[in-house]
């Protein structure tokens, strides 16, 4: 069993750097890892908004170096215009007035109030700051999750199905009910053919963005919360491929799942946006457990895993099920 | 080799594909299974093969129910070639039969390349994608496939399609050479021509019940008007007459100036097998 098991291996392994997979994968984690720290990491230490100074008579002593001073009322007019998420600061008639283009109403009083907390930046109170992250470090581990959950959940997903269109269109699929060898293990052997592709990936993502000493740390359990995702987004994956007739139909499925269940996911996981029923929803879970993953905090209930493990037999069950009627197939 | 008694099947409560099949193939047989699209043929050897499960009757294969056989202990024991060659498109000939000799014990496997010699496959393809190849290169491959695993029991479905006049030679020179190994063939086609010249018997099968079974020379026998027509020329002019075969034991009952040919009015076997069934094989 053991040799069927590594000649199927071998082979998936095989069919994955045929379909350029591998490259793929790699070319993702090139990108990603360009984007935090070429992009995100820059993008997330910027000031929020630019603010504009109009202080004819200068009394405005101790202004942050953050404000843009501006010589007229018109210039200030003309920085709103090219900035219109900008915030302005007219200080011409004594009492300094702040200036904006609406956006929305809570969004347009914190803009305000952090335009004018720059004329006394010393005299801010500074909060009291719990956790041990550093901004940087709460960035880049935040940026690490969504692409990690982002890439099991679409690329892997497409990617195994991907890999059963091209065997279920050759035929070749349907050999396999004939040969000398336990179904389950075809099955099997994709499964940790993406597992490990997965795994490799979210340690590699992880080391190279989060760094090594942090990264190293939490990398235990963000693998076990990779291998939870990766396998239950493979096996939905096997599913959809045998029970859908063409990758056309998959993507259409696939854009559903990606619109209907990762959006309120994200939503409620990242804003302050907080749906009800979002407890129901198993991304939500699968979410949070790699965020506290990386956040280093205790992730996930026994009655998580315990779903988990269930979500993963049931689901392996069906595909299956859905396999041996597959391979029965004619033509 | 294979006995069945009573074999039904039923895709679902109002769509019953087989009613009760009776028939046996002996060891180092060759077996013709025949009848046009739809009839039972693909069902028949899906059961016999154990993809699908679930019929009534009994079906054996070696003695055993083929519902009671551990899936790998049968298919050590079996080949099957599929009517279309199902192959790794982006593997070479050579990946491909390594690939699936591998899932055989190593005492029961046979050279790839000794295969694609026997299968007059070019040797300069061996070793490129299967996707370049033509059908018939692949069907070609796919025969090497089934017969990898040295089977005892090779189930050929539509052997020769989309094979050219001699790679249809060649398989059938092929399958007579398996067969004088000892392995037992169930061949189901539409061929009429490969039936006639391969098996030792067929059986006909229409709507899911078995028509008739027999050697296909008894079935012709039985079936032709035992007759004959002879075309001759007698004072300048080319005429013919139908006899009955027994006139002839006593002499042609007329002088021809010269014969030109004597036909038998033997029927073909698709002739006969419209007879029975009242269908074509299309």
């Amino acid at each position: 069993m053991w040799n069927h098991f590594c000649v199927l291996l071998k082979k998936d392994f095989r069919m994955l750097a045929a379909g350029r997979f591998f490259w793929i994968a790699a070319g993702f984690l090139a990108l990603y890892t360009a984007y935090i720290n070429l992009g995100y990491v820059r993008f997330m230490q910027m000031p929020p908004y630019n603010v504009y100074l109009y202080d004819p008579e200068g009394t405005q002593t101790e202004v942050s170096a953050l404000v843009q001073p501006v010589p007229s009322l018109e210039a200030l007019d003309a920085a709103l215009q090219d900035d219109a998420n900008g915030v302005g600061l007219d200080a011409g008639e004594g009492a300094v007035r702040a200036v904006l283009y609406t956006g929305a109403g809570p969004v347009d009083r914190h803009r305000a109030d952090y335009a004018l907390s720059l004329l006394h930046p010393a005299g801010s109170r500074p909060p009291e700051v719990v956790g041990s992250n550093t901004p940087e470090q709460k960035a880049r581990k935040e940026i690490a999750c969504e692409l990690l959950f982002f890439e099991l959940s679409a690329v892997g997903f497409l990617g195994i199905a991907a890999v059963l269109f091209q065997e279920k269109g050759m035929g070749a699929i349907r050999v396999h009910a004939i040969l000398p060898l336990r179904k389950s293990l075809f099955l099997l052997s994709k499964l940790t053919v993406f597992l490990l592709s997965d795994l490799c990936f979210a340690a590699l993502l992880t080391l190279f963005n989060v760094g090594l000493a942090d990264g190293a740390a939490a990398l235990p359990a963000i693998l076990l919360q990779t291998a939870i995702l990766s396998l239950l987004m493979a096996l939905a994956g096997l599913l959809c491929a045998l029970l859908l007739r063409d990758f056309r139909q998959f993507t259409l499925a696939y854009l559903m799942i990606a619109v209907f269940a990762a959006t309120p996911v994200f939503l409620s996981a990242n804003t302050s946006v907080k749906f009800g029923w979002i407890g129901w929803h198993p991304f939500y879970h699968l979410y949070m457990g790699l965020k506290n993953a990386y956040f280093g905090i205790p992730a996930g209930t026994s009655a998580y895993y315990l779903g988990a493990a269930c979500a993963i037999g049931l689901l392996f069950a069906g595909v299956q099920l859905v396999f041996h009627r597959e391979i029965g197939k004619e033509g | 080799m294979i006995e069945v008694q009573g074999l039904t099947f039923s895709y679902s409560r109002d769509r019953q594909a087989l009613h009760g099949l009776d028939f046996t193939v002996e060891d180092g047989e060759i077996f013709g299974f025949l009848g046009p699209n739809g009839s039972g043929k693909s069902t028949t050897q899906k059961l016999l093969t154990g993809i699908l499960k679930g019929y009534g009757g009994k079906a054996t294969l070696f003695g055993q129910e083929v519902s009671s056989i551990r899936g790998p202990e049968l298919y050590r024991k079996i080949g099957v070639l599929f009517e279309f060659p199902y192959l790794y498109a982006n593997l070479s000939a050579l990946d491909n039969l390594d690939y699936f000799a591998s899932f055989y014990p190593r005492e029961q496997r046979r050279d790839a390349r000794e295969l694609l010699e026997l299968l007059e496959c070019k040797p300069d393809f061996w070793k490129k994608p299967v996707s370049s190849y033509s059908k018939g290169m692949r069907q070609r491959v796919s025969m090497a496939r089934a017969l990898i695993g040295s089977p005892r029991l090779l189930f050929l479905d539509e052997p020769t399609s989309g094979l050219d006049p001699s790679g249809a030679v060649l398989f059938r020179s092929i399958i007579e050479r398996e067969r004088k190994k000892g392995t037992t063939v169930f061949v189901t086609t539409h061929n009429m021509l490969d039936a006639d010249l391969l098996c030792d018997r067929v059986a006909f099968l229409s709507n899911g019940s078995l028509a008739a079974l027999d050697a296909p020379k008894r079935l012709k026998e039985k079936n032709g008007s035992r007759q004959v027509v002879v075309e001759y020329w007698t004072q300048g002019r080319r005429e013919s007459q139908t006899l009955d075969a027994s006139e002839l034991a006593a002499g042609l009952p007329f002088a021809p100036d010269d014969i030109v040919s004597i036909h038998s009015q033997e029927p073909t076997l698709e002739d006969v097998f419209i007879q029975y069934t009242g269908r074509g094989l299309t």
